[in-house]
């Protein structure tokens, strides 16, 4: 136990180390190596945080549905662990979208924030999972808020798609989407040396979603096992 | 604000929520292991009993 538990540990360590080093590669490459854009100049550097951030909250909120799926199947707790973890950074990376999408929407649009379709259902996602992490601090029988929360996760999911498709099925003032296109592949939309700059910084995200998530697995871990500890010494 | 006001203003928000989210979870990381640390320690000791 204490050897996985070292192991584990110095794991985390080359993760921490390999993840800091590709978001410091990340922001020298974003700030400095990439040119401005044609059209929009120095402000769609924003799109270095923005389309990660975004796609890190969909991958979160997969996750929670998996896990959320498997909790209600299997009844087995690292299950709900994985689903309450992930719904957590989801929640963090989700506000911080809506926050650098507002920031490159005043001098793009004119506008701080507009009820445009796909601002206006990321807004909707951002407070489904608020809830999903209040209803869990609501109800106080542990098995009911998860079950609760796990049906509240599934739920919250199915508005990805329509996050995704809002731009195809409504006149909006967000633009089609540039990496997630079936008719065209990101290096036909984006230029070679924006989209690296992407790619760089699309790696340094997910290395440092997945370092959070571990850390957040671990707390969640470490919790239960806390609550099964004291409830066996009947305090 | 110019081109780069926004952009420094996006990125020291998103570094600075993420930096701020790492340090608390970090904290909430280490008080947990302690407590299991004392919850183990106890029990181990329980276990032994008085040689």
């Amino acid at each position: 136990m204490e050897n996985m538990e070292k192991g584990g540990k110095s794991r985390g360590k080359i993760l921490g180390g390999l993840t800091l080093l590709t978001i410091v590669v990340g922001l020298y490459w974003g700030l400095i190596v990439a040119p401005p854009d044609a059209y929009q100049g120095d402000t769609q550097r924003i799109m270095y945080l923005h389309i990660p951030s975004i796609l890190i909250a969909y991958l979160s909120f997969f996750l929670v549905f998996v896990g959320s799926c498997l909790y209600l199947w299997k009844r087995e707790k690292r299950d709900d662990i994985l689903a309450f973890s992930a719904a957590e950074i989801g929640v963090l990376f989700t506000a911080l979208t809506i926050v650098e999408g507002s920031i490159w929407g005043r001098p793009t649009w004119g506008v701080w924030w507009t009820w445009d379709a796909r601002l206006t259902l990321t807004a909707i996602l951002l407070l489904i999972f608020v809830g999903y992490l209040m209803l869990r601090s609501l109800i106080e029988e542990e098995s009911r808020a998860a079950s609760s929360a796990a049906i509240l996760g599934i739920i919250g999911f199915l508005d990805i798609p329509l996050i995704h498709m809002s731009v195809y099925w409504w006149r909006t003032l967000h633009q089609m989407p540039s990496i997630l296109r079936p008719d065209k592949s990101p290096w036909e939309n984006i230029h070679p040396a924006l989209l690296t700059a992407l790619a760089i910084n699309f790696v340094a995200f997910v290395l440092l979603y997945f370092y959070l998530l571990s850390l957040r697995y671990r707390v969640g871990d470490m919790t239960e096992e806390i609550k099964t500890r004291r409830m066996n010494r009947g305090g | 604000m110019g081109p780069w006001g926004y952009v420094f203003l996006a990125y020291g928000i998103v570094w600075g929520a993420i930096v701020v989210y790492f340090i608390l979870l970090k904290g909430r990381y280490r008080r947990a292991e302690n407590e299991l640390s004392r919850l183990r320690a106890g029990e181990d000791a329980r276990i032994d009993g008085p040689k």
